[in-house]
């Protein structure tokens, strides 16, 4: 899985749902680059660096180990979103919405809301963690095969708390899915597609614990909703 | 966002986190202890220079302690919410109230102790522990104090914490009554029931095998500066025969303690009027938990 999204065109989609992000996302930690303009340096979130001492932390992301240096005062969501996770997404950045909720050591969580310090000796999952290669899991399967996905911003967030819920509750009833869902805001399908998505992911066995059906290979065109 | 923070300090021992917080005071620059950040990272407070990082202390925890409880601080409000002991404790109240707090990801973050020493009106964790007759266990310079949750509180986001560490919560045996029975409802109001509460209440009755009350507490959220007690609606309950009629008007009383104020979530009559109508929910679920025999 690479850390970057190979497809360039991907990548401008994103910096267009979120340019104030995704300027920054790029921006490597080199100091020189942060004199890029006033704005980047807000962006990163550090305008005067001289006096603050980087910290080194270690974690795995999606499986891999990673070694990052992060400012005191960075949060989680800016970290993983400079380091190319744009399947984090930024959304309200006051816990309210949820579209960038990753797995902490399997729960969710907003990223928004943690220092990255807070991230060290931890193991996050984010979307690009969630699909193997070009398989989809069966919970991503599910959101496209049952309409659960139209703008697609909270769609990652909502597959990783379908993810979670699933490890606990293979079969969970539509309260608890509503439950899980519950802390991800979806401005355009209304709720009822994803439930539903999740319901069917859960009845075709579709936790990742579960795990035994081999998720199918879906044709190009049909990605599109990632 | 936080640019201006200069040191996040992660230590392992509550007596590391204090030396911390002092040797930082000492070197100048507004800090704070943070936990799970729910509060802290959305307040965005720009003046903050450093913060004591307090989520790997070893304060998350769920025991027995005597025949009460004691809550580390750092438990998650997921953990109360999940916890068999918890869910136990006196109808399971707190356990109800912190599975209000916030929404699932919230809910993995935000601890009980910061629940509390953030001190929003609107704690959701606050009535059910002051009916639950909670006390606050703060390490600081000195010896270890415990507050009675009642005067912890001391004004909107201000505690009497005094730059200490609110490190447990203790809760005593709820009452027993021999012969008698003992309820507890929490209720809450929002727009959903993660949301912050418009108006939130907890209260607990106990009566004697005659069905007088021997003891009773009804606590308000979201009503006042800080989370209370509505003592006057409590002495009117007790020592009369616990029924409807009593229910309804200590709820009126309940209503006239409260000292709303209007905001974004809603004006200050609605509140007052909320606090009566989940007071007086509250009781008749009590009533009718005592009705079944418990």
């Amino acid at each position: 899985m690479p850390r970057r999204p190979t497809n360039r065109a991907g990548g401008a989609k994103n910096a267009a749902e979120s340019g104030r992000a995704a300027r920054g996302a790029v921006m490597p930690r080199r100091p020189t680059n942060r004199a890029g303009g006033a704005k980047n340096a807000a962006e990163s979130g550090r305008a005067s660096h001289g006096t603050v001492s980087d910290l080194v932390i270690r974690l795995r992301v999606n499986g891999e180990a990673r070694r990052w240096t992060v400012a005191p005062g960075d949060l989680l969501l800016d970290v993983l979103r400079r380091e190319g996770y744009w399947g984090v997404k930024r959304g309200c950045e006051t816990g309210e919405c949820g579209a960038c909720a990753v797995l902490l050591d399997g729960e969710p969580v907003n990223s928004c809301l943690m220092f990255a310090v807070q991230a060290g000796d931890r193991d996050i999952l984010t979307v690009e963690g969630v699909a193997r290669g070009e398989h989809l899991d069966p919970i991503q399967e599910a959101f496209l095969d049952h309409g659960g996905v139209q703008c697609g911003y909270c769609t990652p967030a909502m597959v990783l708390c379908t993810k979670a819920l699933l490890e606990r509750s293979p079969h969970p009833t539509e309260a608890e899915v509503r439950e899980a869902l519950g802390g991800v805001l979806c401005r355009c399908t209304g709720y009822k597609k994803p439930v539903e998505a999740v319901l069917a992911a859960a009845a075709s066995g579709g936790g990742s614990a579960a795990g035994a059906r081999a998720p199918r290979r879906r044709a190009a065109g049909r990605r599109a909703g990632r | 966002m936080f640019d201006q923070l200069r040191a996040f300090h992660r230590p392992t021992s509550v007596a590391a986190a204090l030396r911390l917080v002092q040797s930082e005071r000492r070197a100048g620059g507004r800090g704070a202890f943070v936990a799970g950040g729910t509060d802290l990272v959305v307040q965005r407070d720009r003046s903050l220079r450093w913060l004591v990082d307090v989520s790997r202390l070893p304060l998350r925890y769920v025991r027995q302690r005597g025949r009460g409880w004691a809550i580390g601080a750092t438990s998650r409000l997921a953990d109360l919410e999940h916890s068999a002991a918890v869910q136990r404790l006196a109808d399971g109240i707190l356990a109800e109230a912190a599975g209000t707090a916030g929404s699932r990801q919230i809910r993995n973050m935000g601890t009980a102790g910061g629940n509390l020493a953030n001190a929003s009106p609107a704690s959701d964790l606050a009535p059910p522990l002051l009916v639950l007759d909670a006390s606050v266990v703060i390490a600081g310079r000195g010896a270890r104090r415990t507050v009675p949750l009642e005067r912890f509180f001391r004004g909107v986001n201000r505690t009497v914490l005094d730059g200490g560490l609110l490190v447990e919560i203790l809760i005593p045996p709820p009452p027993a009554p021999k012969g008698g029975a003992a309820a507890w409802s929490f209720q809450k109001l929002g727009r959903l029931e993660s949301d912050i509460a418009v108006v939130n209440a907890a209260v607990g009755v106990a009566v004697d095998a005659g069905g007088r009350c021997t003891w009773a507490r009804v606590a308000l959220g979201a009503v006042a500066p800080t989370p209370l007690r509505a003592r006057g609606a409590e002495a009117l309950l007790v020592g009369k025969p616990f029924d409807r009629p009593a229910a309804d008007a200590a709820a009126a009383r309940a209503a006239e303690e409260a000292r709303p104020v209007t905001d974004v979530r809603s004006t200050a009559a609605y509140r007052r009027e909320m606090s009566r109508v989940l007071v007086a929910r509250a009781l008749a679920e009590c009533l009718e938990k005592i009705g079944r025999g418990r």
